[in-house]
């Protein structure tokens, strides 16, 4: 019970994109295509999963003072992994994702769970807390993105569902677009569920 | 040539009911509430007691304090009571309250030699003894202006003629009707202060007030009299000083310290016509006006009548919004009617809504207004919204004690910041910390 | 007569009646000439998308008060209906409709409600909006037409492709293609000297902004030429939005210096930065980035510029 409210805790309440504000780099450069969204997410989840839960059981023998590099080790290696699958079974999104891939090893999701939790927690509740904060991660990204998407381009996860003389606002797929989108996306969920104190 | 400062406003100005109107003796009223403290200093002790019949300038209250004026009876009667009354500084002040015996029995004067035959030391002791003190509004003490602290070298006496404040007509009368008395006053004033120049600045609404004074002042070289743009607050002594000597006083500093006494040309007129008749200060001109005035006019009263006799005297049209003691930009409203005259007391203002209405203010839209029009060259809003967050440190730092909180600022803001009150209040924490 | 009640409050007890609302009314009397002469010279449409720009603005405002719970009375203040004008008065005549509703409801709720609604925003809003607006449909934004909506070049592009200048006095009474409210130069000055002598806008930041284009552009070789002090310094000052930003978009109280000195610096920043951009720069014009930039820089500028704080003596 406890361990499924840590992982709904990551998906809501301590979301790492609304509410911790965490990962913001590749949230905002990767957010332009609902697709590329939901693949980043479920790299970073497979990413933190894996290197929550091999960090929980090494926690006995990982030195608190070498702890940090330790853990980029750690999260390297599961990185390079994923970078190495995806080349492989979805190199089109592959490709699209682009140096983002290799750049999750410094995603602050990741490092902040291994310190903030699985160094402190079982190997169970690290692999739920992997798992909420991974999902949390990616329905952000997926809802981001949607969004932008859906204005900058008109399409959805690549189906055009805008009428045809629809003018696409470009501004919702650069840059400036990702700061706004997001930010008037964060002011929504604390409108409607406001932080608990 | 006209002459001015940096900054100001031009409030309408509202004089017209009351400046073609000579000034009027008021008639005594029954009882005189006589404050022990009208002026900035130690408050006085009361010389005489209950039941104590007093002649009129009999002197009622002294202190030995340095800053300080006596008090002096100003009817003749018996002594009612020695009580706390309102005042109008907004507190209640110790006063001496005499019944009037309406016989204005005098005491027995003793008029000062000519100007001449008087050394500095002794016209200053003369000042003091007659109570004079600053009748612009300040109340300072006039015979402390005149002794300069060691090191201090003064060379000029400068009388205020602006009345800036709008309605206020007292000024204007006293210069057009008693001229001679104020060109007298001012020579006297320059003795005591062993300088060589006096100026009397004087705003150019007024033509009659100066030629007049130009009239009295011709045989004398040493006199200079200036004309002054009309503008608030051209009467502010930094900005007369800046006006008429091009001297700007700096920052912390008092006039004193470029060399210069300020001093307002009723103070000089009082000056004069007690040296002359022996008669200390007991009554003074103020102008009553406002809306709410049957009978406005320049009244010549006794010192600590009542607002509520001299309204009734001069009869009110309707109930006033705001009474105001002084002018509309600097004045204190008052919350009764029953507070007295002061030596220092310039106007009695019955405001009707439309002349005064309280303003729900919004919040600072930067619009720079207050600043374009701070004579001090203040940034208002900043000082203000420090102090309105407790930061008071800030609100110093950004000069807040240079504000001499003349209003201007106030009254151009389009979102009704009340930045006069916020700044008084960084002020008042600011000297409290000090001490 | 007996008196019961009397009110008591802080000196000053006289107030100027100066109120935003005030100062509103006059921008938007300052305004309506030259956005009469644009009707006038692009067709009725103009006098819709103005409409429709002031309209939705201000039903923005209305929402956003209404969801932030502040008292609605501050529609009032008629901030909403200048920026919703100022904002339709920088798009192309030919503007449809729908994108300056997207853009007066941009203006209002992210240029200025986001931001803490009247006083608190840093940059101008209508500015804002229009920079979303150009990023998101380029070709719109700068489809520039002539008189019955007829597509045309404006004096700044048709000068950069073919160095020809048009006569000086259609540039300076509006027969040209451009903006809605940037062609009717002599009628902005106008509004801008009648702006001035209300007391509504402070001279310093248009004459420094204008009056360094000028030198500028006199001075520094634009990209084709090669020589120095050749420039033509009165067909920038009349071409292009400056006119309009000088007095109109620079001079917003809320996002320009407080001090003397600071909105001096503005308007030479705002210069430097529009000439810049004109001679150098990828885009024909540079008003609009030059003072969103030195928005940014204005609370820097205020911070440095406030001089010897206490009496300045």
């Amino acid at each position: 019970m406890r361990n499924f409210r840590v992982l709904m805790s990551g998906i809501i309440d301590e979301n790492p994109t609304f509410r911790l504000l965490l990962g913001m780099c590749p949230t905002l450069a990767v957010s332009t295509a609902a697709f590329n969204g939901l693949g980043m997410g479920l790299a970073a989840t497979a990413v933190l999963l894996a290197s929550n839960v091999l960090i929980s059981l090494m926690k006995p023998v990982i030195p608190d003072k070498i702890r940090i590099p330790c853990y980029v080790v750690v999260i390297a290696t599961f990185v390079t992994m994923v970078d190495m699958v995806m080349g492989a079974f979805v190199p089109d999104l592959h490709s699209v994702l682009g140096i983002f891939i290799p750049l999750i090893v410094v995603n602050c999701i990741i490092l902040q769970r291994a310190e903030a939790f699985a160094s402190k927690n079982s190997v169970l509740s690290s692999a739920f807390d992997g798992i909420g904060m991974g999902l949390g991660f990616t329905l952000a990204l997926v809802a981001l993105s949607s969004v932008r998407e859906l204005l900058g381009a008109g399409s959805i996860f690549g189906v055009n569902i805008m009428w045809h003389s629809f003018e696409p606002m470009r501004l919702m797929v650069s840059p400036p677009g990702a700061f706004i989108g997001l930010g008037l996306i964060i002011g929504l969920i604390n409108t409607l569920r406001p932080k608990k104190a | 040539m006209v002459k001015s400062f940096p900054g100001g406003i031009h409030p309408p100005y509202r004089k017209e009911a009351t400046s073609a109107l000579a000034i009027e003796r008021m008639n005594p009223p029954k009882t005189v509430a006589i404050p022990l403290q009208q002026h900035i200093g130690s408050r006085c002790d009361p010389l005489v007691a209950v039941g104590d019949r007093v002649l009129m300038g009999h002197k009622i209250g002294d202190s030995s304090a340095p800053i300080s004026a006596p008090v002096h009876s100003s009817v003749s009667g018996k002594v009612t009571a020695i009580e706390q009354r309102p005042h109008p500084n907004g507190r209640t002040v110790l006063s001496v309250v005499i019944a009037n015996d309406f016989q204005d029995e005098m005491v027995a004067l003793m008029p000062a030699p000519k100007l001449e035959q008087l050394t500095a030391e002794q016209l200053t002791a003369l000042i003091r003894e007659a109570g004079i003190v600053g009748m612009g509004g300040g109340g300072f003490p006039t015979h402390a202006k005149l002794k300069p602290p060691q090191g201090v070298v003064l060379d000029a006496v400068l009388l205020n003629g602006a009345e800036c404040e709008p309605y206020l007509t007292t000024d204007h009368r006293v210069m057009l009707e008693w001229s001679a008395d104020v060109v007298y006053g001012l020579r006297c004033l320059m003795k005591a202060a062993r300088v060589e120049k006096g100026y009397i600045g004087i705003e150019v609404n007024k033509p009659d007030a100066i030629e007049a004074l130009k009239a009295e002042a011709k045989d004398y070289s040493s006199i200079e009299i200036v004309s002054l743009a009309v503008k608030y607050p051209q009467g502010a002594e930094i900005q007369l000083i800046d006006a008429c000597l091009g001297r700007k006083v700096p920052s912390g500093k008092l006039p004193l310290h470029v060399g210069v006494v300020v001093n307002n040309v009723h103070t000089a007129q009082a000056v004069a016509k007690s040296l002359r008749t022996g008669v200390p200060s007991i009554e003074r001109v103020i102008t009553v006006a406002g809306n709410c005035m049957e009978r406005p006019g320049n009244l010549l009263v006794r010192v600590g009548t009542t607002f509520a006799d001299i309204l009734a005297d001069r009869g009110l049209k309707c109930e006033p919004y705001k009474l105001i003691s002084g002018g509309p930009m600097m004045g204190i409203a008052m919350y009764s009617a029953d507070v007295a005259v002061c030596k220092c007391t310039s106007g009695i203002l019955a405001l009707s809504k439309d002349e005064a209405t309280y303003r729900i203010p919004g919040n600072c839209v930067r619009c720079a207004k207050c600043v374009d029009v701070c004579p001090m060259l203040l940034h208002p809003t900043f000082i203000a919204q420090y102090a309105e967050r407790g930061m008071m440190e800030r609100a110093e730092e950004y000069g807040a004690v240079d504000c001499r909180e003349c209003g201007a600022c106030t009254y151009v803001c389009p979102v009704n910041l009340p930045l006069t009150q916020h700044i008084r209040l960084a002020k008042s924490d600011i000297y409290a910390k000090r001490k | 007569m007996e008196i019961k009640r009397l009110a008591v409050s802080s000196s000053p007890h006289l107030h100027s009646g100066d109120s935003v609302q005030s100062a509103m009314l006059h921008v938007l009397i300052a305004l309506a000439p030259a956005a009469a002469f644009a009707v006038y010279h692009f067709g009725l449409h103009v006098l819709f998308v103005l409409l429709t720009g002031m309209a939705v603005a201000i039903a923005a405002e209305a929402l956003i008060l209404r969801l932030v719970k502040k008292p609605m009375t501050a529609i009032r203040d008629g901030s909403a209906a200048v920026t919703g004008l100022l904002l339709a008065m920088n798009l192309p005549a030919g503007i449809p409709l729908w994108t300056i509703t997207i853009g007066a409801g941009l203006a209002i709720g992210i240029g200025k409600h986001v931001f803490g609604g009247l006083g608190h925003n840093p940059f101008n809003p209508a500015l804002v909006a229009r920079a979303i607006l150009l990023v998101s449909w380029p070709e719109r934004m700068t489809a520039w037409v002539g008189p019955m909506l007829i597509s045309a070049a404006t004096p700044l592009s048709e000068f950069r492709t073919s160095r020809i200048v048009p006569a000086y006095g259609d540039l300076l009474f509006g027969f040209k293609a451009g903006s809605i409210g940037e062609i009717a130069v002599f009628l902005l000055l106008l509004g801008g000297a009648y702006l001035i002598y209300r007391r509504i806008i402070d001279w310093k930041i248009p004459v420094s902004f204008i009056g360094t284009v000028a030198l500028l552009t006199y001075i520094l070789p634009a990209r084709e030429q090669s020589s120095y002090f050749a420039g033509n310094p009165l067909f920038h000052v009349l071409s292009g939005g400056l006119v309009l930003g000088a007095f109109f978009m620079a001079t917003d109280w809320t996002t320009s210096p407080v001090t003397k000195r600071g909105r001096v610096i503005m308007g030479v920043g705002c210069g430097i930065l529009t000439s810049v951009i004109r001679l150098y720069g990828g885009m024909p014009e540079g008003v609009s980035y030059a003072i969103l930039i030195m928005n940014g820089l204005t609370p820097l500028i205020d911070r440095y510029t406030l001089g010897s704080r206490s009496g300045a003596r």
